[in-house]
């Protein structure tokens, strides 16, 4: 369905995009997975036909974004990260409007918002203006306004920021039902556990390059043995990481904002714990609990970037 | 299509928005209203002052009856004097003392008793010192009046005298009752043998002026108006995902266009039709000049609107620029201040603001104009909005 092949984009002088290549089949649901400022907006927009790529070949259904962005855009249904509705008119009309650029009219249009509105669980409120809608009301209509006109494939970029947990729940179930019913979603998040719930398949982006693709269990397996033990410590100082670095088993130290977490990427978690414990207890630093954390993506992107998803 | 989709929701969207429509549609009316009433003296508009005159008959009388009947409350007064029928003179002078009548008329008892001498008797005239003109008019009334009676009258008398030894006395009543018929009729005529000819054109009144004054103002914040409704669009990510339809930029910007266009032409529209209900402004004697200068300053406005998204960044900006610039052309277009007061030099400037050419064209139109002279306006309002439109389009297009 998406074919992307060495993209590059500049502004300016700085390279935001550095050959990024990753494909998605027909009906997959695909994460794309990076921090904040990593390239997936500006990735995705490339994909749109937003923005010009500099280099590279992105194809979607075998047709050239560059070359036949009409027929792309009739099927790609964006659902993008900022609330792009208007305010000052109601759920339903929004809907409609959105579905006419689309190309939907008449009674056709009619139908489908009231569909769309049903979909995601605010048939009764669609007379309402999108201004008296919560957050995640808001983002549910977000994410209608893209499936007015049934896209084959549905790009999702960080749908759910900012959203109550509630809301979120139910967007997620929404986009995996999406999936289920046979379209092609691409979801970027820095949230790992929405992209482990939504997608088989997983492309890992950090720094405008894709660092790892495959499925959850692929890149899992990829962890060099490296285990996360988080420590959470009272009356924390800064010799603290200083001497954790220099024991052999520590690969990577990281502390919270608040200077109550350290986040110590291992070799091996079980047999470092105790030497951790005593180094802290050596610099007269309190341990008030310690863990070990099951390998998962963020353990991966921390093998590899050193740097945590969320930073 | 497309366009007219976008068009239609930007319509829409602004003319939901109770608070923005209410100002671009009441704020004029009201400063209209002020403004033309506070200083129509300035525009030299000359009208006669409403006189309120109160009428005390001693008895009856035939010409009292008639003179308060078909002069004081006929058709040529009754735009301007209003009769209140009094019952003593002590009461009429008491009611000019508090001011609730402006002049007094007290008719005699037998006022035409002696009208076969010629004579009438003296008519007293009570006149409130502060309003002398209203008095003068009254005078003057009543002066015709007595003048008109006394010379019918008159030569009735002469010619009957005249011929009564030549005559019996049957054909005697008979000139008498032709004569008095004859004579009736002619008083009571109002035949005209004088032609008058306009040499010049007619009087803008104040009113009149500030209605195109301000709606050449108004119409000139959906400057920025449509400019902030394109920034908004940007800022919102709405264009965003507009752009990531099926629809060319073309289209999204020319949707943009005719939103405003339509918002200029049915605030036009209300504020025409209101001021001509509400103040009875007359838009001058031909309408379709009057909407085809509207639909090229209503072109103008929204070619501007596209041109000044194109050059500004955010909203914050578009209200300062809008703001002051909307002032700054309301002042060198005439807007606030009359343009046949400005110094010639202001006057070459004022050629800048496209308000300047709106109004000045309302204005020509009531005072009654042709189309030859509507032709420069007509361009060069048309000129601004194609170029403005063509160098926005071709700025956000490049964006």
């Amino acid at each position: 369905m998406l074919e992307v092949n060495h993209l590059r984009k500049s502004f300016g002088k700085t390279e935001v995009v550095k050959g990024v290549t990753f494909t998605v089949d027909k009906g997959e649901a695909f994460g794309l997975l990076g921090p904040n400022g990593a390239g997936k907006s500006t990735t995705i927009s490339m994909i749109c036909g937003l923005l010009p790529y500099d280099s590279g070949e992105i194809k979607v259904d075998g047709f050239s974004v560059k070359e036949h962005q009409m027929e792309i855009k009739r099927k790609i249904g964006v659902v993008p990260q900022d609330i792009a509705l208007y305010p000052t008119m109601s759920a339903h009309d929004n809907l409609i409007f959105w579905g006419k650029m689309y190309g939907l009219s008449g009674k056709q249009v009619v139908k489908k918002a009231n569909e769309v509105l049903e979909f995601v669980g605010l048939l009764d409120r669609g007379k309402d203006k999108i201004e008296t809608f919560s957050g995640g009301m808001k983002r549910r209509i977000n994410i209608g306004a893209a499936l007015m006109h049934q896209p084959e494939l549905l790009i999702m970029d960080e749908p759910t920021v900012g959203i109550d947990p509630q809301s979120r729940n139910h967007i997620l179930e929404t986009v995996k039902e999406l999936n289920k019913q046979g379209m092609t979603i691409i979801y970027t998040s820095h949230y790992m556990e929405e992209v482990e719930f939504l997608c088989k398949r997983i492309g890992i982006i950090d720094h405008g390059e894709v660092i790892a693709v495959g499925t959850k269990d692929d890149l899992v397996k990829r962890l060099s043995g490296g285990t996360v033990v988080k420590m959470e410590v009272n009356h924390f100082q800064n010799r603290l990481v200083e001497e954790l670095n220099t024991l052999p088993l520590v690969e990577k130290v990281m502390v919270n904002d608040d200077k109550t977490e350290l986040e110590i990427l291992v070799s091996s978690g079980h047999q470092a714990l105790g030497e951790l414990v005593s180094t802290a207890i050596k610099n007269f630093i309190e341990v008030s609990s310690i863990k070990v954390q099951e390998p998962n993506l963020e353990t991966l992107f921390l093998q590899l970037t050193g740097r945590s998803l969320r930073d | 299509m497309k366009s007219l989709i976008i068009a239609w929701k930007d319509f829409k969207i602004r003319f939901m928005d109770r608070k923005g429509f209410s100002l671009m549609i009441l704020f004029p009316i009201l400063l209209t209203a002020i403004l033309g009433t506070a200083l129509s003296g300035v525009m030299g508009e000359q009208s006669l002052p409403k006189t309120t005159v109160g009428v005390v008959q001693n008895g009856t009388d035939q010409i009292g009856d008639y003179f308060i009947k078909d002069v004081l409350k006929g058709k040529e007064l009754n735009d301007f004097v209003s009769v209140k029928i009094v019952d003593s003179k002590k009461k009429l002078t008491s009611l000019i003392h508090d001011e609730k009548i402006d002049a007094g008329i007290v008719i005699p008892n037998g006022w035409s008793q002696d009208l076969q001498d010629g004579k009438l008797k003296k008519v007293d005239l009570l006149v409130d010192p502060g309003k002398e003109l209203q008095g003068s008019m009254m005078n003057s009334v009543l002066q015709t009046f007595v003048n008109r009676v006394i010379t019918t009258s008159t030569s009735t008398k002469i010619v009957l005298t005249n011929t009564a030894q030549t005559l019996s006395p049957k054909e005697m009543n008979d000139l008498s009752i032709q004569l008095s018929r004859s004579l009736e009729k002619l008083a009571k005529s109002n035949a005209k043998y004088v032609q008058n000819a306009s040499i010049g054109k007619k009087q803008v009144s104040g009113m009149q002026y500030y209605a195109a004054a301000m709606a050449a103002m108004f119409l000139l914040f959906n400057i920025m108006n449509g400019a902030k409704s394109f920034i908004n669009e940007r800022e919102t990510e709405t264009l965003a995902r507009l752009m990531c339809t099926p629809t060319a930029k073309l289209s999204v910007l020319m949707g943009k266009f005719l939103g405003n266009l339509y918002f200029c032409i049915v605030q036009f529209s209300l504020f025409l039709v209101i001021t001509h209900l509400l103040f009875h402004v007359n838009w001058g004697e031909n309408i379709i000049q009057t909407i085809s200068i509207a639909l090229m300053y209503s072109i103008a406005v929204s070619g501007l609107a596209i041109f000044f998204a194109a050059l500004l960044k955010d909203s914050k900006t578009a209200d300062t620029v809008g703001g002051l610039g909307v002032q700054i052309l309301s002042l060198i277009g005439g807007s606030m201040v009359p343009l046949t007061i400005f110094p010639n030099s202001l006057k070459t400037v004022a050629n800048i603001a496209p308000n300047k050419w709106a109004l000045s064209s309302f204005i020509d139109i009531m005072s009654g104009t042709t189309w030859n002279a509507l032709l420069l306006p007509l361009t060069v309002l048309f000129l601004i909005g194609i170029v403005s439109v063509t160098i926005g389009t071709w700025r956000l297009q490049a964006k």
